[in-house]
């Protein structure tokens, strides 16, 4: 009897990208496991491949990827031999996309980038066109850009550490952190307007002034999140389960953490004292008082404590920014520089004629001109490259993506480790593939 | 068909070096690695640029290796932070520019370089050997531009299958993209694939994926 149906006919099977698959395949199989080669471990060949070698294709569809990440690992046991990751599978371009646009209509897309902290994004897009462009930010909207900034980094690292303590088989804590991120939701949405995409920084400054219900809802989150953090510390510094799954998995020396790359709360975990904020202080930074947690072990629970003792940090910024906050505007008044305020544009004829002339053209950097200017994202480095050729639109711009350099760490990383760490290697490594994808 | 006018506002301006940058950083003024580079490798570095305070030394290609492993051996700058290709697509040859950020971690210092790659030899020679953190983004320049890199161990495209065999981020790949590169499914599980992911490249209006509610009159 035969059955009708498409997925019996060989015939009808469609297979994607047949060639990529195979290159694919046939890297793994070429490749040398980098670490074991560099710190000189034997790996033992087991004979019986029936028993012991096995290839296993994970995602790009799997709820514990963090998005649409490919890990294909050459399994002996249940102890990954070696691995390669596939990614590119949210990718949209939008370094292409960028070159067609205005510096200022490329900003929603800056949002699409790291998802879960798209004020950060939004902050690093237009501090790269401010430099580029020669343009300079009024103090006001310097120290909400910081206030905003910090509560980006909390709320991306809220995410972490809910999804990876889901990961690691604890479910509470994920509706507790979800809670912290709702709460900051409201922020944004108070602030913005919008509470997830925000894209709420203009260059040259902001596009609305914080309401004092916003600094209120700030400073009561900033308050009440103090506790509950350490709280969660007291749940997890000392929890069996916790320590024993992370405790000297996926280590990562010093010198190997600065020749594969990584960025941001990996590369402090190993010990490298590289924090943008610090290297090459950029806003208001070089004028509060913080420190950045360093650890020198490398294993995923020095990645957990660098991320908690760093949203601590952050409540400690945001309340000496909202104690500094001073009074005066906060959009650059040059009309070739950024967009004139909304009452110039309803009451005024040339205000009108700025903003027409502002969406259309935007700001133009002189041509030949080329800079780079990072922030320290919630993952690590976030650097955008810009070209100019003397019009309004990029003529080249490069998004220098932390997950994306944190994701080449993950691949050596993952060497040697049981299968079932592969959950917790991905979620300390915390990568987000709409930045790792561009 | 007549053509398509459209008012371009296009205020063009030089780069001046001279005018101070408000946001120019400490971190980026590297002069004296750039002059002890010209004192060790005479002739290496054909042209040096500034601007917002940013060192770019435009270093030759056949010198690259040489000033890369000096810079990471005895100057320090061990940590590759970014590394990535520019289409300049212009009269003047060379077409392409690779450029490499790299950090020095103990003197806080960022150095910029750029090699310019000439379009019927489009080959870099790869810094895999001496920075791991350059494989991906070589893989990367690759995939989106098409630059070859000289020693990379393995130069596989990066985010397009390699059954794609286009460089979408040269200059002369349409935004739309274009129609047929990209192998589909004949079918979907419901039944024969409809709608037309090409569309708009084809210049049409993509098919909607919900049934819009009639309206009164209809």
């Amino acid at each position: 009897m035969s059955v009708a149906t498409p997925y019996h006919d060989r015939e009808a099977i469609f297979s994607f990208w047949p060639r990529h698959n195979e290159t694919l395949l046939k890297r793994l199989e070429s490749k040398d496991a980098w670490l074991s080669t560099k710190r000189g471990i034997e790996v033992s060949r087991v004979e019986d491949a029936l028993e012991h070698e096995m290839t296993l294709n994970i995602g790009p569809q799997h709820p514990a990827t963090h998005g649409v990440l490919r890990c294909v690992v050459k399994l002996d046991g249940e102890r990954i031999e070696k691995c390669v990751l596939d990614i590119g599978y949210l990718h949209r371009g939008i370094e292409k996309l960028a070159e067609s646009k205005t510096y200022q209509e490329f900003m929603p897309y800056t949002d699409r980038m790291d998802y879960l902290a798209p004020y950060a994004n939004n902050v690093a897009w237009c501090m790269a066109v401010e430099k580029l462009a020669n343009i300079e930010v009024p103090d006001r909207a310097q120290w909400i850009r910081m206030i905003m900034c910090e509560l980006a980094r909390i709320s991306s690292h809220l995410l972490w550490l809910g999804v990876g303590l889901m990961d690691a088989g604890a479910v509470s804590v994920f509706l507790w952190t979800f809670q912290g991120r709702e709460d900051l939701y409201s922020i944004f949405d108070e602030v913005s307007g919008a509470r997830f995409t925000v894209s709420h920084s203009r260059i040259g400054g902001l596009a609305t002034d914080l309401s004092p219900t916003a600094i209120a809802m700030i400073r009561d989150f900033a308050t009440r999140y103090e506790e509950i953090i350490k709280g969660w510390q007291k749940l997890l510094n000392r929890n069996r389960i916790w320590i024993d799954r992370n405790r000297d998995i996926g280590v990562i020396s010093k010198e190997e953490a600065i020749e594969l790359g990584l960025t941001g709360p990996n590369l402090r975990g190993s010990g490298v004292p590289y924090d943008i904020r610090i290297f090459e202080p950029y806003l208001k930074y070089d004028e509060v008082d913080f420190t950045i947690p360093i650890r020198e072990e490398g294993d995923c629970l020095a990645r957990y404590h660098i991320r908690v003792e760093e949203m601590l940090e952050s409540i400690r910024i945001i309340n000496q920014c909202l104690d500094r906050l001073p009074e005066g505007p906060i959009r650059t008044d040059d009309a070739k520089k950024a967009y004139p305020s909304k009452d110039e544009v309803y009451y005024s004829m040339e205000g009108m004629i700025h903003d027409f002339m502002y969406t259309e053209t935007g700001v133009a950097p002189p041509k030949g001109a080329a800079s780079y200017h990072a922030i320290e994202s919630p993952k690590g480095e976030l650097g955008f490259y810009l070209e100019s050729d003397g019009t309004g639109c990029p003529w080249r711009a490069r998004l220098n993506a932390p997950s994306f350099t944190n994701l080449q760490g993950l691949e050596s990383m993952m060497e040697g480790h049981p299968v079932a760490d592969i959950v917790v290697l991905i979620g300390s490594i915390d990568p987000v593939m709409g930045e790792a994808d561009r | 068909m007549p053509e398509t006018l459209k008012f371009h506002f296009t205020p063009v301006d030089e780069a001046r070096a001279e005018e101070k940058n408000v946001h120019e950083k400490a971190s980026t003024n590297v002069a004296d690695t750039i002059e002890v580079l010209q004192s060790q490798f005479p002739g290496a570095i054909a042209k040096v640029s500034v601007y917002a305070g940013e060192y770019t030394a435009f270093v030759k290609r056949e010198s690259l290796l040489q000033v890369c492993t000096a810079l990471k051996e005895t100057l320090g700058f061990t940590y590759l932070v970014d590394l990535a290709g520019v289409d300049r697509f212009c009269e003047d040859a060379p077409r392409y520019e690779v450029y490499y950020a790299i950090v020095n971690l103990d003197t806080g210092k960022r150095l910029r370089l750029k090699v310019l790659v000439d379009e019927e030899d489009a080959v870099v020679p790869s810094l895999t050997g001496l920075f791991k953190a350059a494989d991906w983004n070589e893989r990367e320049c690759y995939d989106m531009l098409g630059i070859r890199f000289e020693g990379h161990p393995d130069l596989r495209r990066m985010y397009m299958p390699e059954d794609f065999a286009y460089h979408p981020q040269r200059k002369e790949f349409p935004l739309l993209g274009i129609p047929g590169s990209l192998p589909l499914p004949p079918r979907v599980p419901e039944g024969e694939l409809t709608m037309d992911p090409f569309a708009a490249a084809r210049s049409g209006s993509p098919a909607k994926s919900y049934q819009e509610p009639k309206g009164e009159d209809a």
